[in-house]
Protein backbone atom coordinates (compact mmCIF):
# COMPACT_ATOMS: atom_id res chain seq x y z
CA UNK A 1 0.00 0.00 0.00
CA UNK A 2 1.39 3.54 -0.47
CA UNK A 3 2.52 5.49 2.00
CA UNK A 4 1.22 8.42 1.70
CA UNK A 5 -2.37 7.01 1.45
CA UNK A 6 -1.43 5.10 4.88
CA UNK A 7 -0.55 8.70 5.86
CA UNK A 8 -4.10 10.43 4.56
CA UNK A 9 -6.14 7.48 6.04
CA UNK A 10 -4.38 8.43 9.49
CA UNK A 11 -5.28 11.85 9.01
CA UNK A 12 -8.50 11.40 8.23
CA UNK A 13 -9.71 9.81 11.40
CA UNK A 14 -13.46 10.50 11.82
CA UNK A 15 -16.01 8.49 9.39
CA UNK A 16 -17.82 11.30 8.51
CA UNK A 17 -14.80 13.46 6.98
CA UNK A 18 -13.94 9.59 5.54
CA UNK A 19 -17.45 9.59 3.67
CA UNK A 20 -16.59 12.84 2.82
CA UNK A 21 -14.02 12.20 0.86
CA UNK A 22 -14.77 9.21 -0.90
CA UNK A 23 -17.62 11.21 -2.47
CA UNK A 24 -15.06 13.76 -3.34
CA UNK A 25 -12.90 11.56 -4.96
CA UNK A 26 -15.98 9.75 -7.02
CA UNK A 27 -16.78 13.34 -8.26
CA UNK A 28 -13.20 14.27 -9.19
CA UNK A 29 -12.76 11.05 -11.04
CA UNK A 30 -16.23 12.04 -13.52
CA UNK A 31 -14.21 15.29 -13.98
CA UNK A 32 -11.20 13.23 -14.74
CA UNK A 33 -13.49 11.09 -17.15
CA UNK A 34 -14.56 14.08 -19.08
CA UNK A 35 -17.23 15.16 -17.36
CA UNK A 36 -16.53 18.85 -16.77
CA UNK A 37 -19.78 19.76 -15.10
CA UNK A 38 -19.38 17.61 -12.06
CA UNK A 39 -16.49 19.73 -11.13
CA UNK A 40 -19.51 22.43 -10.07
CA UNK A 41 -20.48 20.29 -7.75
CA UNK A 42 -16.91 20.50 -6.09
CA UNK A 43 -17.06 24.65 -6.38
CA UNK A 44 -20.41 24.44 -4.84
CA UNK A 45 -19.46 22.57 -1.82
CA UNK A 46 -16.17 24.13 -0.89
CA UNK A 47 -16.61 27.99 -2.13
CA UNK A 48 -17.43 29.36 1.24
CA UNK A 49 -15.14 27.27 3.07
CA UNK A 50 -11.81 28.40 0.21
CA UNK A 51 -13.31 31.86 0.58
CA UNK A 52 -13.09 32.07 4.53
CA UNK A 53 -9.55 30.75 4.57
CA UNK A 54 -8.09 33.28 1.61
CA UNK A 55 -10.44 36.20 3.39
CA UNK A 56 -8.83 35.62 7.42
CA UNK A 57 -5.58 35.05 5.71
CA UNK A 58 -5.79 38.59 3.67
CA UNK A 59 -8.26 40.80 5.50
CA UNK A 60 -9.40 42.06 2.54
CA UNK A 61 -12.50 40.78 0.64
CA UNK A 62 -12.08 41.56 -3.06
CA UNK A 63 -8.15 39.72 -3.21
CA UNK A 64 -9.83 37.05 -1.23
CA UNK A 65 -12.81 36.78 -4.23
CA UNK A 66 -10.08 36.71 -6.88
CA UNK A 67 -7.75 34.25 -5.08
CA UNK A 68 -10.69 31.91 -4.30
CA UNK A 69 -11.47 32.01 -7.88
CA UNK A 70 -8.23 31.39 -9.26
CA UNK A 71 -8.06 28.90 -6.41
CA UNK A 72 -10.79 26.70 -7.98
CA UNK A 73 -9.52 27.25 -11.49
CA UNK A 74 -6.11 25.86 -10.62
CA UNK A 75 -7.66 22.85 -9.25
CA UNK A 76 -9.65 22.66 -12.24
CA UNK A 77 -6.85 22.64 -14.73
CA UNK A 78 -4.53 20.24 -12.47
CA UNK A 79 -7.40 17.72 -11.71
CA UNK A 80 -5.81 15.05 -14.12
CA UNK A 81 -2.90 15.41 -11.65
CA UNK A 82 -5.00 14.78 -8.45
CA UNK A 83 -3.94 10.48 -7.96
CA UNK A 84 -6.04 10.81 -4.41
CA UNK A 85 -3.25 10.21 -1.82
CA UNK A 86 -4.60 12.73 0.01
CA UNK A 87 -8.32 13.72 0.37
CA UNK A 88 -10.10 16.43 -1.90
CA UNK A 89 -10.21 18.73 0.42
CA UNK A 90 -6.83 18.53 1.20
CA UNK A 91 -5.48 19.20 -1.53
CA UNK A 92 -7.70 22.59 -2.73
CA UNK A 93 -7.27 23.93 0.88
CA UNK A 94 -3.07 23.57 -0.25
CA UNK A 95 -3.47 25.12 -3.66
CA UNK A 96 -5.56 27.85 -2.16
CA UNK A 97 -3.27 28.62 0.85
CA UNK A 98 -0.29 28.36 -1.32
CA UNK A 99 -1.76 30.84 -3.72
CA UNK A 100 -2.98 33.35 -0.65
CA UNK A 101 0.53 32.75 0.86
CA UNK A 102 2.14 33.67 -2.49
CA UNK A 103 -0.19 36.95 -2.68
CA UNK A 104 0.68 37.87 0.63
CA UNK A 105 4.49 37.81 -0.02
CA UNK A 106 4.02 39.66 -3.13
CA UNK A 107 2.50 42.43 -1.43
CA UNK A 108 3.81 42.63 1.86
CA UNK A 109 3.68 45.93 2.12
CA UNK A 110 0.09 46.34 1.03
CA UNK A 111 -1.86 46.00 3.88
CA UNK A 112 -5.77 47.18 2.82
CA UNK A 113 -8.61 46.10 5.08
CA UNK A 114 -11.67 45.56 3.10
CA UNK A 115 -14.18 43.29 5.78
CA UNK A 116 -17.32 41.71 5.55
CA UNK A 117 -19.98 42.32 7.88
CA UNK A 118 -19.93 40.62 11.35
CA UNK A 119 -23.22 38.25 11.19
CA UNK A 120 -24.59 38.92 14.88
CA UNK A 121 -27.01 35.94 14.60
CA UNK A 122 -24.37 33.54 14.45
CA UNK A 123 -23.18 31.01 16.35
CA UNK A 124 -21.47 33.29 18.45
CA UNK A 125 -23.75 35.78 19.43
CA UNK A 126 -23.43 35.00 23.02
CA UNK A 127 -19.85 35.78 23.04
CA UNK A 128 -20.51 39.13 21.36
CA UNK A 129 -23.67 39.86 24.26
CA UNK A 130 -21.30 38.86 26.69
CA UNK A 131 -18.51 41.21 25.12
CA UNK A 132 -20.62 44.20 24.06
CA UNK A 133 -23.55 44.36 26.82
CA UNK A 134 -24.91 47.30 25.08
CA UNK A 135 -28.10 48.44 23.04
CA UNK A 136 -28.62 50.33 20.18
CA UNK A 137 -25.51 52.33 18.21
CA UNK A 138 -23.18 51.90 20.62
CA UNK A 139 -23.05 47.89 20.80
CA UNK A 140 -22.64 48.27 16.89
CA UNK A 141 -19.47 50.92 16.63
CA UNK A 142 -18.18 48.38 19.60
CA UNK A 143 -18.11 45.37 17.61
CA UNK A 144 -17.09 47.28 14.36
CA UNK A 145 -13.85 48.41 16.49
CA UNK A 146 -13.57 44.53 17.85
CA UNK A 147 -13.56 43.61 14.63
CA UNK A 148 -10.89 46.18 13.73
CA UNK A 149 -8.47 45.49 16.15
CA UNK A 150 -8.70 42.10 15.76
CA UNK A 151 -7.85 42.01 12.09
CA UNK A 152 -5.34 44.24 13.12
CA UNK A 153 -3.96 41.97 15.80
CA UNK A 154 -3.95 39.19 13.11
CA UNK A 155 -2.36 41.24 10.65
CA UNK A 156 1.00 41.60 12.56
CA UNK A 157 1.21 38.17 13.02
CA UNK A 158 4.03 36.46 10.65
CA UNK A 159 2.33 34.14 7.42
CA UNK A 160 3.28 31.42 8.84
CA UNK A 161 1.57 32.12 12.44
CA UNK A 162 -1.72 33.65 10.81
CA UNK A 163 -2.33 30.66 8.19
CA UNK A 164 -1.81 28.19 11.51
CA UNK A 165 -4.36 29.91 13.31
CA UNK A 166 -6.87 30.49 10.99
CA UNK A 167 -6.95 27.15 10.01
CA UNK A 168 -6.91 25.41 13.73
CA UNK A 169 -9.58 28.04 14.93
CA UNK A 170 -11.87 29.23 12.72
CA UNK A 171 -11.81 26.64 9.56
CA UNK A 172 -11.68 23.97 12.69
CA UNK A 173 -9.07 21.67 11.31
CA UNK A 174 -6.59 19.40 12.94
CA UNK A 175 -3.31 19.66 13.92
CA UNK A 176 -2.09 16.51 11.32
CA UNK A 177 -4.09 18.27 8.46
CA UNK A 178 -2.69 21.66 8.79
CA UNK A 179 0.76 20.42 9.03
CA UNK A 180 -0.03 18.32 5.54
CA UNK A 181 -1.59 21.61 3.92
CA UNK A 182 1.46 23.52 5.40
CA UNK A 183 3.86 21.20 4.42
CA UNK A 184 5.52 21.25 8.14
CA UNK A 185 5.82 18.57 11.36
CA UNK A 186 2.40 18.53 13.91
CA UNK A 187 5.28 20.10 15.98
CA UNK A 188 5.89 23.35 14.28
CA UNK A 189 1.95 23.66 13.92
CA UNK A 190 1.65 23.18 17.73
CA UNK A 191 4.96 25.70 18.06
CA UNK A 192 2.92 28.31 16.22
CA UNK A 193 -0.74 27.80 17.66
CA UNK A 194 0.65 28.36 21.00
CA UNK A 195 2.68 31.33 19.70
CA UNK A 196 0.30 33.27 17.86
CA UNK A 197 -2.35 32.65 20.54
CA UNK A 198 0.26 34.07 23.45
CA UNK A 199 0.68 37.51 21.07
CA UNK A 200 -3.10 37.98 20.28
CA UNK A 201 -3.79 37.71 24.13
CA UNK A 202 -1.14 40.80 24.36
CA UNK A 203 -3.04 42.65 21.52
CA UNK A 204 -6.55 41.58 22.34
CA UNK A 205 -5.99 42.40 26.12
CA UNK A 206 -8.25 45.37 26.40
CA UNK A 207 -11.44 43.53 25.26
CA UNK A 208 -10.56 40.18 27.07
CA UNK A 209 -10.83 41.78 30.34
CA UNK A 210 -13.88 43.94 29.57
CA UNK B 1 -28.02 39.36 43.14
CA UNK B 2 -26.81 40.19 39.63
CA UNK B 3 -23.73 42.96 40.16
CA UNK B 4 -22.09 39.47 42.25
CA UNK B 5 -23.08 36.84 39.43
CA UNK B 6 -20.01 35.44 37.53
CA UNK B 7 -19.98 35.94 33.83
CA UNK B 8 -18.07 33.00 32.22
CA UNK B 9 -14.35 34.74 31.04
CA UNK B 10 -14.28 35.56 27.19
CA UNK B 11 -11.44 33.95 26.28
CA UNK B 12 -8.99 34.73 22.95
CA UNK B 13 -10.34 31.80 21.22
CA UNK B 14 -14.01 32.86 21.20
CA UNK B 15 -12.71 36.24 20.11
CA UNK B 16 -10.94 34.43 17.06
CA UNK B 17 -14.16 32.44 16.63
CA UNK B 18 -16.02 35.76 15.84
CA UNK B 19 -14.56 36.03 12.72
CA UNK B 20 -16.47 32.90 11.57
CA UNK B 21 -19.38 35.05 11.49
CA UNK B 22 -18.03 37.42 8.79
CA UNK B 23 -19.70 36.05 6.24
CA UNK B 24 -20.48 37.71 2.35
CA UNK B 25 -24.04 38.20 1.47
CA UNK B 26 -25.98 35.87 -0.89
CA UNK B 27 -25.63 38.32 -3.39
CA UNK B 28 -22.30 38.14 -3.67
CA UNK B 29 -21.99 34.40 -4.36
CA UNK B 30 -24.41 34.97 -7.49
CA UNK B 31 -21.00 37.95 -8.95
CA UNK B 32 -18.46 35.32 -7.43
CA UNK B 33 -20.10 32.10 -9.56
CA UNK B 34 -20.38 34.43 -12.55
CA UNK B 35 -16.62 35.51 -12.37
CA UNK B 36 -15.44 32.50 -12.00
CA UNK B 37 -17.29 30.83 -14.96
CA UNK B 38 -15.76 33.58 -17.10
CA UNK B 39 -12.13 33.40 -15.92
CA UNK B 40 -13.19 28.61 -16.28
CA UNK B 41 -13.72 29.83 -19.83
CA UNK B 42 -10.61 32.08 -20.46
CA UNK B 43 -8.81 29.29 -18.96
CA UNK B 44 -10.11 26.35 -21.28
CA UNK B 45 -9.92 28.59 -24.32
CA UNK B 46 -5.94 30.31 -23.64
CA UNK B 47 -3.44 28.30 -24.88
CA UNK B 48 -0.78 27.47 -22.86
CA UNK B 49 2.86 28.12 -23.57
CA UNK B 50 5.50 24.88 -24.58
CA UNK B 51 7.44 25.70 -21.48
CA UNK B 52 4.17 25.45 -19.10
CA UNK B 53 3.63 21.84 -20.57
CA UNK B 54 7.14 20.39 -20.55
CA UNK B 55 6.79 19.11 -16.59
CA UNK B 56 4.08 17.22 -17.74
CA UNK B 57 5.25 15.44 -20.69
CA UNK B 58 8.42 15.07 -19.46
CA UNK B 59 6.61 12.96 -16.32
CA UNK B 60 4.86 10.71 -18.90
CA UNK B 61 6.50 7.23 -18.84
CA UNK B 62 6.61 6.92 -22.46
CA UNK B 63 9.15 9.75 -22.64
CA UNK B 64 11.39 8.67 -20.43
CA UNK B 65 13.36 6.28 -22.93
CA UNK B 66 13.75 8.80 -25.34
CA UNK B 67 14.87 11.07 -23.06
CA UNK B 68 17.40 8.14 -21.49
CA UNK B 69 18.79 7.81 -25.05
CA UNK B 70 18.92 11.55 -25.58
CA UNK B 71 21.23 12.27 -22.59
CA UNK B 72 23.43 8.97 -23.21
CA UNK B 73 23.92 9.80 -27.40
CA UNK B 74 24.76 13.62 -25.88
CA UNK B 75 27.38 12.06 -23.67
CA UNK B 76 28.75 9.86 -25.96
CA UNK B 77 29.14 13.00 -28.38
CA UNK B 78 30.34 15.28 -26.12
CA UNK B 79 33.22 12.31 -24.95
CA UNK B 80 34.05 11.70 -28.23
CA UNK B 81 34.37 14.89 -29.07
CA UNK B 82 35.31 16.67 -26.52
CA UNK B 83 36.91 14.64 -24.61
CA UNK B 84 40.55 13.98 -23.51
CA UNK B 85 42.87 13.70 -26.73
CA UNK B 86 45.95 11.20 -26.63
CA UNK B 87 48.94 13.40 -26.27
CA UNK B 88 51.01 13.51 -29.65
CA UNK B 89 54.20 12.86 -28.39
CA UNK B 90 54.78 9.13 -28.51
CA UNK B 91 53.46 9.81 -32.47
CA UNK B 92 55.75 13.20 -32.97
CA UNK B 93 58.58 11.40 -31.69
CA UNK B 94 59.79 8.77 -34.84
CA UNK B 95 58.03 11.60 -37.12
CA UNK B 96 60.18 13.95 -36.10
CA UNK B 97 63.61 11.83 -35.78
CA UNK B 98 62.64 10.41 -39.58
CA UNK B 99 62.39 14.22 -40.68
CA UNK B 100 65.68 14.72 -39.39
CA UNK B 101 67.70 11.87 -41.49
CA UNK B 102 65.82 12.44 -44.49
CA UNK B 103 65.76 16.43 -44.62
CA UNK B 104 68.87 17.25 -43.05
CA UNK B 105 67.69 21.30 -43.19
CA UNK B 106 65.38 20.51 -39.98
CA UNK B 107 67.22 20.89 -37.16
CA UNK B 108 67.52 18.70 -34.40
CA UNK B 109 68.76 20.75 -32.05
CA UNK B 110 65.62 23.00 -31.85
CA UNK B 111 63.88 20.13 -29.69
CA UNK B 112 66.31 21.15 -26.99
CA UNK B 113 65.51 24.66 -26.52
CA UNK B 114 64.42 26.38 -22.99
CA UNK B 115 60.81 25.74 -24.79
CA UNK B 116 61.22 22.11 -24.05
CA UNK B 117 61.64 22.30 -19.84
CA UNK B 118 58.31 24.47 -19.81
CA UNK B 119 55.98 22.12 -22.30
CA UNK B 120 54.99 18.86 -20.75
CA UNK B 121 54.19 17.61 -23.91
CA UNK B 122 58.04 18.62 -25.49
CA UNK B 123 59.31 17.10 -22.50
CA UNK B 124 57.49 13.72 -23.27
CA UNK B 125 59.29 14.28 -27.11
CA UNK B 126 62.14 14.54 -25.20
CA UNK B 127 62.14 11.53 -23.01
CA UNK B 128 60.56 9.41 -25.93
CA UNK B 129 63.98 10.22 -28.18
CA UNK B 130 66.82 8.05 -27.02
CA UNK B 131 68.78 9.23 -24.58
CA UNK B 132 72.28 10.17 -26.31
CA UNK B 133 72.62 10.33 -29.96
CA UNK B 134 76.58 10.22 -30.62
CA UNK B 135 78.38 10.10 -33.56
CA UNK B 136 78.56 6.74 -33.76
CA UNK B 137 75.48 5.47 -33.28
CA UNK B 138 73.31 4.60 -36.76
CA UNK B 139 70.39 6.42 -37.31
CA UNK B 140 67.12 4.96 -38.09
CA UNK B 141 66.23 4.34 -40.97
CA UNK B 142 63.53 7.14 -42.37
CA UNK B 143 60.30 6.08 -42.42
CA UNK B 144 58.29 7.37 -45.40
CA UNK B 145 55.87 10.12 -44.53
CA UNK B 146 54.90 11.75 -47.31
CA UNK B 147 55.19 10.27 -51.21
CA UNK B 148 58.72 10.89 -52.84
CA UNK B 149 57.33 12.76 -55.18
CA UNK B 150 55.77 15.45 -52.85
CA UNK B 151 59.41 15.35 -51.32
CA UNK B 152 61.15 15.87 -54.31
CA UNK B 153 58.76 19.08 -54.98
CA UNK B 154 59.08 20.44 -51.67
CA UNK B 155 63.09 20.16 -52.63
CA UNK B 156 62.67 22.61 -55.49
CA UNK B 157 61.55 25.08 -53.58
CA UNK B 158 62.83 28.31 -53.14
CA UNK B 159 63.22 27.84 -49.54
CA UNK B 160 64.77 24.75 -49.56
CA UNK B 161 67.20 25.53 -52.24
CA UNK B 162 68.32 28.42 -50.03
CA UNK B 163 68.43 26.16 -46.88
CA UNK B 164 70.87 23.70 -49.41
CA UNK B 165 73.04 26.16 -50.19
CA UNK B 166 73.48 27.58 -46.61
CA UNK B 167 74.51 24.11 -45.60
CA UNK B 168 76.81 23.82 -47.46
CA UNK B 169 78.62 26.50 -47.23
CA UNK B 170 78.80 25.90 -43.43
CA UNK B 171 79.96 22.19 -44.20
CA UNK B 172 83.51 24.25 -45.83
CA UNK B 173 83.81 26.61 -42.57
CA UNK B 174 81.88 25.01 -39.95
CA UNK B 175 81.36 21.41 -40.20
CA UNK B 176 80.68 20.71 -36.12
CA UNK B 177 78.08 23.13 -36.43
CA UNK B 178 76.55 21.30 -39.39
CA UNK B 179 76.98 18.22 -37.45
CA UNK B 180 75.07 19.11 -34.63
CA UNK B 181 72.29 20.59 -37.37
CA UNK B 182 72.29 17.07 -38.74
CA UNK B 183 71.16 15.78 -35.80
CA UNK B 184 74.69 14.32 -34.21
CA UNK B 185 75.37 15.62 -30.71
CA UNK B 186 78.02 18.37 -29.94
CA UNK B 187 81.27 17.08 -29.10
CA UNK B 188 82.36 17.59 -25.91
CA UNK B 189 85.30 19.86 -27.28
CA UNK B 190 82.75 22.00 -29.56
CA UNK B 191 80.75 22.11 -26.33
CA UNK B 192 83.72 23.88 -24.20
CA UNK B 193 84.30 26.02 -26.88
CA UNK B 194 80.81 27.51 -26.99
CA UNK B 195 80.76 27.54 -23.58
CA UNK B 196 84.13 29.72 -23.69
CA UNK B 197 82.55 31.62 -26.30
CA UNK B 198 79.77 32.73 -24.28
CA UNK B 199 81.55 33.44 -20.95
CA UNK B 200 83.77 35.50 -23.00
CA UNK B 201 80.87 37.34 -24.73
CA UNK B 202 79.17 37.34 -21.47
CA UNK B 203 82.41 39.29 -19.65
CA UNK B 204 82.71 41.90 -22.68
CA UNK B 205 78.77 42.95 -22.29
CA UNK B 206 78.59 46.48 -20.38
CA UNK B 207 76.30 46.05 -18.45
CA UNK B 208 74.63 47.34 -15.24
CA UNK B 209 75.32 44.07 -13.20
CA UNK B 210 79.07 44.13 -14.93
CA UNK B 211 80.07 43.21 -11.71
CA UNK B 212 78.47 40.31 -11.57
CA UNK B 213 79.29 39.01 -15.32
CA UNK B 214 82.68 39.37 -14.34
CA UNK B 215 82.13 36.98 -10.99
CA UNK B 216 80.33 34.63 -13.02
CA UNK B 217 83.01 34.45 -15.91
CA UNK B 218 85.64 34.34 -13.18
CA UNK B 219 83.51 31.16 -11.92
CA UNK B 220 83.36 29.73 -14.83
CA UNK B 221 87.23 29.55 -15.84
CA UNK B 222 87.58 27.66 -12.41
CA UNK B 223 88.44 23.91 -13.20
CA UNK B 224 85.23 21.92 -12.63
CA UNK B 225 86.24 19.64 -9.49
CA UNK B 226 84.69 16.99 -6.96
CA UNK B 227 84.18 19.28 -4.31
CA UNK B 228 83.73 22.86 -5.41
CA UNK B 229 84.80 25.92 -3.36
CA UNK B 230 82.96 28.78 -4.00
CA UNK B 231 84.50 32.37 -4.10
CA UNK B 232 86.15 34.16 -1.49
CA UNK B 233 83.32 36.84 -1.34
CA UNK B 234 80.99 34.58 -0.81
CA UNK B 235 82.02 32.20 1.34
CA UNK B 236 82.74 35.79 3.34
CA UNK B 237 79.01 37.10 3.26
CA UNK B 238 78.03 33.33 4.33
CA UNK B 239 79.65 32.97 7.16
CA UNK B 240 78.58 36.28 8.05
CA UNK B 241 74.89 35.57 7.56
CA UNK B 242 75.28 32.15 9.59
CA UNK B 243 76.90 33.72 12.47
CA UNK B 244 74.35 36.54 12.84
CA UNK B 245 76.65 39.23 12.88
CA UNK B 246 75.07 41.32 9.80
CA UNK B 247 71.41 41.18 11.37
CA UNK B 248 72.53 41.93 14.60
CA UNK B 249 74.76 44.81 13.00
CA UNK B 250 71.70 46.11 11.39
CA UNK B 251 69.63 46.12 14.55
CA UNK B 252 72.24 47.92 15.83
CA UNK B 253 71.99 50.53 13.89
CA UNK B 254 68.13 51.75 14.96
CA UNK B 255 67.96 52.67 18.88
CA UNK B 256 64.96 53.34 20.86
CA UNK B 257 65.49 55.84 23.18
CA UNK B 258 62.35 57.46 24.86
CA UNK B 259 60.14 59.13 22.43
CA UNK B 260 63.20 59.28 19.82
CA UNK B 261 64.19 56.56 17.22
CA UNK B 262 67.65 56.90 15.97
CA UNK B 263 69.24 55.40 12.98
CA UNK B 264 72.26 54.98 12.56
CA UNK B 265 74.95 54.48 9.12
CA UNK B 266 77.22 53.40 8.61
CA UNK B 267 79.24 54.10 5.45
CA UNK B 268 81.62 50.97 4.25
CA UNK B 269 83.91 52.36 1.67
Amino acid sequence: MNLSKVFTKAIITSPERQQEADADLSIVKRVQAGEVAAFDQLILKYRERVFGIIYNLTSNREDASDLTQDAFIKAFQSINRFQGHCSFFTWLYRIAVNGALSHLRKNRLRTFFSLEKLHEDGTNAQIIDQLTDKKGADRGTYLKELQEKLNEALQKLSIPHRTVITLFEIDGLGHAEIAEIMGCTEGTVRSRLHYAKQFLQGEMGKYLNS
Amino acid sequence: MPHFKQRPKVTIEDLIRLKRDERPAAAFWVNFDHELRQKQLTALLKKRAWWQELPQLLMRRAYLPVGATAILAFTFVSVKYYGPTPAPALVSAPVQQSQVAAEPAVANQAVSSPLANRSPMIAAVLEARPAVVTDSTPLPEPIELMPRQTRAVAAETPSAQTIAANLASFELTEPELVNSVRGSRLSPAARIQNVDLVVSELASVPTNASMRSRILAQYADRPLSREPSAPEIVRERLARRLGNSDITDRLNRIGLRGDQVSLGVTLRL
